[in-house]
């Protein structure tokens, strides 16, 4: 029988990996989407490139983070070439630990003062 | 602003062959995609400047993770540095065996050694066919995606049958002591040494022969 793997032996993601998985975590989407996604989210702060984002999901791929998906949300409008991908359920573990690992980390700054009220 | 677009593209898909061909394979494609989808974002959002901007975040995006996919490969030891280990063990045993021909062949020379005769001329073939051979054969295989055995088999053949053809020919008039049979043996000898030597080379690469 396989040995159940633990989230916290992927931690900490890169910066990349965390926002993948955070693009994923509420809608199946192809690369060019969590690129925007990203970009939207972070204000243009992040951008990933082609290189780091398919570098990251064949990494995550392999690791079993993330999983292609066969359904297109609306296959005729879309190039049916697209790859799209979900998070799989170990990923989405792996998503909350790191999640839980950074609101830690908030939480020391916060006990430091290194953060104001308003900065949460 | 279409132009632009298509030739930023075919810019970009040339610059993926930075990538090892595995990665390439596998997600060049889908690079490729992206790569188009946000120049167009980029172009129709927002001023030029944003495109030379765009295009300096790629080149560096590349710079890194190419070096990293390579990087990655090498400590998993791939198919690059394994095929770089093979063609230099191949080119340092040609080159010894071409040394050692020639040394036998200028050994049997200056001692007169009448029975090295024979010997001779079939290393007087093995050298000659062997170094230009050899490199064809290395070209070819680096500039296509040939079958090895099939360039070795057709290289060597044609590289043996010219000379042997022209030798046949005009051999008797540029050398009165011309021995046509000795030639020929010469010619079929060095001939089934270098497709041999290929055959058992190819013969220890799993991936050839398996196929």
């Amino acid at each position: 029988m396989a040995k159940e793997r633990n989230p916290s032996d992927f931690l900490p993601l890169t910066p990349a990996m965390f926002h993948i998985l955070l693009a994923l975590a509420d809608s199946e989407r192809h690369g060019y989407d969590i690129m925007r996604e990203v970009d939207e989210r972070t204000d243009g702060s992040v951008k990933l490139g082609p290189g780091t984002l398919y570098g990251s999901i064949k990494r995550m791929l392999s690791d079993g983070l993330i999983e292609e998906s066969d359904e297109r949300p609306d296959p005729d409008m879309d190039d049916e070439r697209r790859r799209y991908y979900r998070l799989s359920t170990f990923g989405h573990r792996v998503a909350v630990a790191e999640a839980e690992r950074l609101a830690q980390l908030v939480k020391a700054a916060r006990s430091k003062k290194l953060l104001s009220a308003h900065n949460v | 602003m279409r132009i632009n677009e298509h030739v930023s593209s075919r810019i970009y898909t040339v610059l993926l062959n930075a990538y090892p061909s595995d990665f390439r394979e596998e997600y060049g494609w889908l690079m490729a995609q992206a790569f188009r989808d946000r120049y167009r974002d980029e172009a129709s959002r927002r001023h030029k400047s944003a495109i030379i901007t765009y295009w300096f975040a790629v080149l560096c995006d590349l710079a890194v993770t190419a070096t990293k996919e390579h990087g990655q490969n090498i400590r998993k030891g791939d198919h690059f540095m394994n095929n770089l280990r093979r063609d230099l063990v191949a080119v340092v045993g040609t080159v010894v065996i071409i040394i050692a021909a020639f040394a036998l062949l200028s050994y049997g020379r200056s001692h007169e050694v009448a029975s090295i005769l024979v010997f001779g001329r079939i290393l007087d073939a093995v050298v000659t066919t062997g170094v230009i051979g050899n490199l064809i054969v290395f070209l070819l295989l680096k500039l296509t995606k040939w079958n090895p055995l099939r360039v070795a088999l057709w290289t060597f053949l044609i590289v043996h049958a010219v000379p042997a053809i022209l030798l046949a020919l005009v051999g008797s008039r540029l050398d009165p002591q011309f021995r046509l049979a000795s030639t020929m043996l010469a010619y079929v000898v060095s001939l089934l040494f270098w497709i041999g030597l290929h055959w058992a080379w190819q013969s220890t690469r799993p991936e050839v022969a398996s196929s």
